[in-house]
């Protein structure tokens, strides 16, 4: 289904909006850049509160603490999946609108400063042997979602590159009506997708869990047989 | 509406085109990604531990 509605947003936005009076076609970028960067500025969030909810339960409850802990770490995956895309899609746009791939904008520095720290949260989670990489993963989630606010408000404290917003821009933002489903259809097949690939990360770090713990159980019944 | 001016050969095309199809690869590439760690770990979690234990002291 999920499948079903982003190809339906797809043709929307290739073939049913119009053609932008001002950039042409090449402004049904926006109907994937858009909706892929709002939601890369939402699972962070997600990861955030995870984080929160591992550092709660950690010695409360370290079950429900594994379980924020699998949330966390499938969040952050799919975070630095769409800050990719965004950034990506933002570029080749860039190059044909302003004649830039990159420049050193406000908008743009926050949001590749986002990625890198969501890229740097799951490198310390694949490479730090420390007992402690958990909690330091989850205190490092928490300093990067201070990011996402500077983010989203970039574009209205700091007048650079970028364009304001689309929504709540001023005067002479806002999308044309012909637009809105192609937009809105993107945004929630893109979403539907975000959190299938969300719970089926989940599943697979729930499943290592598992078997983890299943492994350190039968060595420590390995070794009180041994004991005997 | 016909999609040829999709793969016409100025800039603005090739690059919504690009946009578009590198989204369908990322997600998509990730989205392999995470099955085949599905099938390794339901392979991983079906395998008795004593088969490695026998290998190990081989």
């Amino acid at each position: 289904m999920t499948i079903g509605v982003i190809v339906y947003a797809t043709r929307l936005g290739l073939l049913l909006a119009p053609v932008d009076a001002l950039q042409g076609n090449v402004f049904r970028i926006f109907f994937y850049h858009v909706p892929t960067s709002m939601l890369s500025l939402l699972f962070p969030y997600v990861n955030f509160g995870a984080s929160l909810c591992y550092l709660f339960w950690r010695r409360r409850d370290p079950l429900k603490a594994l379980n924020a802990d699998a949330v966390a770490i499938s969040s952050a995956e799919v975070t630095v999946v769409y800050a990719s895309i965004c950034l990506w899609t933002g570029m080749l746009w860039g190059r044909v609108e302003w004649g830039l791939w990159w420049t050193w904008d406000a908008r743009l520095t926050s949001m590749l400063l986002l990625w890198l720290l969501y890229v740097s949260y799951l490198l310390l989670r694949r490479l730090s042997a420390t007992g402690q990489t958990h909690t330091l993963a989850a205190i490092l989630s928490v300093f990067a979602a201070i990011d996402v606010p500077i983010v989203y408000m970039s574009i209205q404290w700091w007048r650079t590159q970028h364009p304001a917003p689309v929504f709540g821009g001023g005067p002479d933002s806002g999308l044309d009506k012909s637009m809105y489903p192609a937009f809105v259809w993107n945004v929630v097949g893109w979403a539907m997708w975000g959190i299938f690939l969300l719970g089926f990360r989940y599943a697979i770090e729930r499943r290592r869990q598992a078997s983890e713990q299943d492994a350190a159980l039968k060595a420590i019944e390995a070794s009180l047989e041994m004991a005997k | 509406m016909k999609l040829s001016w999709l793969f016409g050969h100025s800039m603005e095309a090739r690059h919504l085109l690009y946009a578009y199809l590198s989204v369908w690869a990322i997600q998509g590439g990730y989205f392999v990604r995470l099955a085949l760690e599905w099938k390794r770990s339901s392979k991983d979690a079906s395998q008795p531990l004593s088969s490695t234990d026998a290998d190990q002291d081989l």
